[in-house]
């Protein structure tokens, strides 16, 4: 059905230009008013999430006019959601997915944007969405973890392309599986023989790669035995926990975000942060932790004939209400000395890393726009560090830190957790 | 019409190419016309530059800030202010503030709340323009229309920049009205121009006093926002009573006594609206709160300066809605709703919940004028929508209008909406037929007449020839008729 599935509610949109900004009642003064990272770039109204909407409900109407302004606005957009959470609020209507839906039909049409198809290029002969150097498990050599491929453990912990294979960002899998073994939780990875997830690749457009993918991730988690998996990237665990529900691969997996995992093993005793840490911190919400990480709802079902766009039966939206939101503040609330400070921008209506929708590759430059307009964010709470729980997020904060000569620091949560539990 | 390449590069010229496109992919994102261009000025020079171009090549041009639907002709430049979104001032101690076009009222609002400031909001949402001429929840306490236009800077259709009242003979923004030329009578809209031709560019708004937090203390995620608690001397309730005649009655006595932050004549389908995060809920809400109501009400929000001065107005109310019969609507007296509608209807200013949520389109017949007289239209246009609610063709309301009393409330705004589904033609054709009924009503029976865009020589001839003398202005303002005339574009 692809797109044409979203026509009515496509048609639905009434250019009310709400998607730009966060919800009216967060709008906090002048300054961070917009979460829209592609049109507060762009500035033409296509940009947005409504003028994507209104694109697409034209050409399923009038034919696909792929032209080259077409695809700039197609691959300039972070696919971050916060369009659907502001529109949400009070429409009744599908946004992401209609938005998702057009770029999936630009893939399936060959207007695919080249840098992308490199990457995919890269996933298709090896099985990694980054540039692979050494093997996928080498970050693990000295931990002494279990091969959940070969030994019977509860849990899987899935470790990601980017943490895997990206050398600054092994430390991140490393804190992981110290915090896991400091839990005495029974866990095992699946090194060499880990799977790319494909949830970027379904964010870039490729479906089927990412069908694929999500086939061999499941296929290797069944062969583990394990119920639960845990995952320290969002977009992993975006992808395991709602896309394969939404692709109906996961059946009842249990799928947690390592963020969310740390609080359950302080609450059972199994973890205690003693170590005072002394940081004045803020935290970002990951768009796939956050109001992209909310469960999938399988919904089938027609639109009441008559006056009102109501359904039978009723129509539930995933408006960003039920992400996971408050176990990593509660993580870093938990860590003595350290002092949480919100971003004007936080939770459903956080503004995004920059990275997302293969932005980081199609556009490095967009991206870097997008996460220095996230660090002048940060420090204007004061903060001394940025808190996230991605290493997406991580990676392109540090380039925009870097590039930007802030001194803010920037930390994944299990860096600041493994430091309060040593 | 199609730009050539060289007027094309003269525009191009002015914002620099990456703020102007003619790319066709664009297009259906602004409104489904095939535009000559879209333009993002950036300034006042870029504007007058640009609208000396459209005179120069007889191009026509229409501005427009965050949106909303509208109706362009092809060929048209679309000047699209996004980039024109400074708040240049907050003037506290002469209490005003002057923006440019694509500041939003949410932005100029929060900045103003931490400042024990506010804002007339107007009912198309704080996600609109702040420059917006128009009414609001809020007109009882902070008037509507022109009282809260002061000095404005206007590129006029020919391209020459005007600016009115005391910004015509100084710097400064205090009043529409002089020192200097006072254009109340011709600057009758805010950006994009509903009536008035040209671009108003930047513009100063008449700011007021705001008794509460520097801002609400909202929990929950969107869309489940709700306040932990109300602020002090902060009321909102619903009254319903048993006769419109009774509602109005006790509208002008609230109007009177000045007691009111923001009287909103909601009908219960809005209400219901308001409090409900989905469609589904809504009909089940209205359908509640249908049952518990006597009549036709009003939500009344009562803003304290002081313990006292609240204990004050809250006595007064209860004097003026017992007198005339008013029932409270107990669900919503809970402290959640309560605080849930406070904070939509101060913050949001409703708006897309009740207009486009519950059937993708609406149509409004908006007046202003004596509130007695509108209302009994009011009631005529309502009847007349049952029918329509009955073949299911529009959303059911319960036929109802609604309305507010500006200032003291005699005259005020009164507006009924049918709410529809766009891809219904059927429907669409039946709502039409009913607007155009219903304002041929109003003037045919004397309630008021509508000013729109090509209106019938017949209302202008009863209307001291209006016509006649706003054609002549508009030849001598738009010589090459550059600046046509179309919805306000909120
Ligand atoms: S997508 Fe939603 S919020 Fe954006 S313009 Fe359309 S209706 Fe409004
Ligand atoms: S997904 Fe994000 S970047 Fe894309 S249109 Fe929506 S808000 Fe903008």
């Amino acid at each position: 059905m692809g797109l044409e599935q979203y026509k009515g509610d496509m048609d639905m949109c009434c250019r009310c230009s709400t998607c730009k900004f966060v919800p009216m009642q967060q709008v906090s003064g002048f300054q961070y008013a917009n979460v829209c990272p592609s049109i507060s770039k762009y500035d033409f109204h296509s940009y947005s999430g409504g003028g994507r909407l209104n694109i697409g409900a034209s050409m399923l109407k009038n034919g696909f006019n792929y032209t080259h302004k077409l695809l700039d606005i197609v691959y300039n957009c972070q696919m971050c959601g916060a369009c659907g959470v502001s529109c949400n609020y009070a429409m009744d209507m599908e946004v992401m997915a209609p938005i998702t839906e057009f770029r999936i039909k630009c893939v399936k049409d060959g207007k695919t944007h080249p840098a992308l198809d490199k990457i995919i290029a890269g996933l298709r002969k090896n099985d990694s969405m980054v540039p692979v150097t050494g093997k996928r498990g080498d970050w693990a050599a000295g931990l002494n973890l279990k091969d959940a491929t070969k030994e019977k453990v509860d849990v899987l912990y899935y470790v990601g392309c980017l943490t895997s294979y990206d050398k600054k960002l092994q430390k991140l899998a490393r804190s992981t599986a110290k915090i896991l073994q400091k839990a005495g939780v029974d866990f095992g990875i699946a090194g060499d023989a880990e799977t790319s997830s494909g949830g970027a690749a379904y964010e870039m457009g490729y479906e089927q790669d990412a069908l694929d993918q999500a086939k061999k991730t499941m296929a290797l988690i069944k062969q583990t035995g394990v119920k639960t998996v845990v995952a320290s990237g969002a977009e992993d665990y975006q992808a395991i926990k709602v896309l394969y529900d939404k692709f109906k691969l996961k059946g009842d997996l249990k799928v947690l975000h390592i963020a969310q995992y740390i609080p359950q093993l302080i609450k059972e005793g199994k973890l205690e942060p003693k170590k005072n840490l002394e940081l004045a911190v803020t935290y970002h919400d990951p768009c796939h932790l956050g109001r992209l990480g909310e469960p999938w709802v399988h919904w089938e079902g027609k639109k009441v004939p008559g006056d009102r766009f109501v359904f039978d039966p009723p129509k539930v939206y995933r408006r960003g209400t039920h992400g996971i939101y408050q176990q990593p503040r509660d993580v870093l609330k938990s860590i003595p000395g350290v002092k949480l400070t919100e971003m004007p921008r936080n939770k459903e209506y956080a503004w995004c890393c920059g990275a997302g929708g293969g932005v980081c590759d199609s556009n490095p430059e967009f991206a870097q726009w997008t996460a220095k307009e996230r660090i002048e964010e940060a420090e204007s709470t004061g903060a001394e560090a940025l808190v996230t729980a991605c290493p997406k997020c991580e990676k392109t904060f540090s380039a925009a830190i870097e590039a930007n000569g802030s001194r803010l620091k920037v930390y994944d949560i299990v860096e600041l957790v493994e430091q309060a539990i040593e | 019409m199609t730009l050539s390449k060289e007027v094309y590069a003269e525009f191009e010229d002015v914002v620099g190419p990456e703020f102007i496109c003619n790319d066709p992919a664009i297009m259906p994102s602004y409104y489904a016309t095939e535009f000559a261009a879209v333009i993002l000025p950036e300034n006042t020079a870029q504007v007058q530059a640009i609208v000396k171009l459209c005179n120069k090549h007889k191009v026509s041009f229409r501005p427009v800030c965050t949106g909303w639907t509208g109706k362009f002709q092809a060929g048209v430049v679309l000047l699209d202010l996004r980039r024109m979104n400074r708040i240049i001032e907050i003037n506290e101690k002469n209490m005003y503030a002057v923006v440019e076009p694509y500041v939003i009222t949410a932005q100029l609002q929060a900045e103003l709340m931490k400042r024990g400031l506010h804002l007339n909001v107007k009912g198309a949402g704080t996600n609109c323009s702040a420059m917006l001429r128009g009414h609001g929840h809020l007109d009882q306490s902070t008037g509507g229309d022109d009282r809260n236009h002061l000095a404005i800077e206007w590129v006029t259709p020919a391209g020459n920049i005007v600016r009115s009242g005391s910004l015509g003979s100084s710097d400064e923004w205090f009043c529409g009205d002089g020192p200097g030329p006072s254009l109340r009578s011709i600057l009758t809209s805010a950006t994009p121009p509903g009536v008035t031709p040209g671009v108003f560019t930047r513009a100063a708004m008449k700011i007021y006093h705001w008794p509460g937090p520097t801002k609400f203390p909202i929990v929950g995620n969107s869309p489940n926002y709700a306040l932990s608690e109300i602020p002090a001397n902060f009321m909102t309730r619903y009254y319903s009573f048993p006769t419109m005649e009774k509602m109005w009655q006790a509208e002008l006595k609230i109007g009177e006594s000045e007691i009111s932050f923001e009287l909103m004549g909601f009908n219960v389908a809005m209400v219901a609206a308001n409090i409900t995060t989905s469609n589904e809920e809504e009909e089940a809400a209205f359908k509640r709160l249908s049952k518990e109501v006597q009549g036709p009400g009003f939500l009344i929000i009562l803003a304290g300066n002081s313990a006292a001065d609240f204990e004050y107005k809250k006595r007064v109310l209860n004097h003026i809605v017992n007198a005339a019969g008013g029932k409270s609507l107990a669900s919503l007296e809970d402290p959640r709703t309560e605080g849930i509608l406070m904070c939509q209807c101060i913050r949001i200013s409703a708006s897309i919940r009740e207009t486009f949520r519950p059937g993708g389109a609406f149509s409004s017949i908006p007046v202003m004028g004596q509130r007695d007289l509108t209302i009994k239209w009011a009631i005529g246009a309502g009847k007349a929508k049952e029918p329509l609610i009955e073949k299911g063709l529009i959303v059911d309301d319960g036929g109802a209008s609604f309305g507010w009393g500006v200032e003291q409330g005699h005259l005020g705004k009164t507006e009924i909406f049918c709410k529809f589904d766009p891809q219904n033609a059927v429907a669409k054709q039946a709502v039409q037929a009913w607007h155009d009924e219903q304002s041929a009503r109003a003037f045919k029976e004397r309630y008021f007449a509508l000013l729109s865009p090509g209106q019938p020589e017949e209302i202008g001839k009863a209307l001291s020839n209006y016509h006649v003398w706003w054609n002549k202005l508009q030849k001598e303002l738009d010589p090459n008729r550059v600046s046509p005339e179309g919805g306000a574009l909120v």
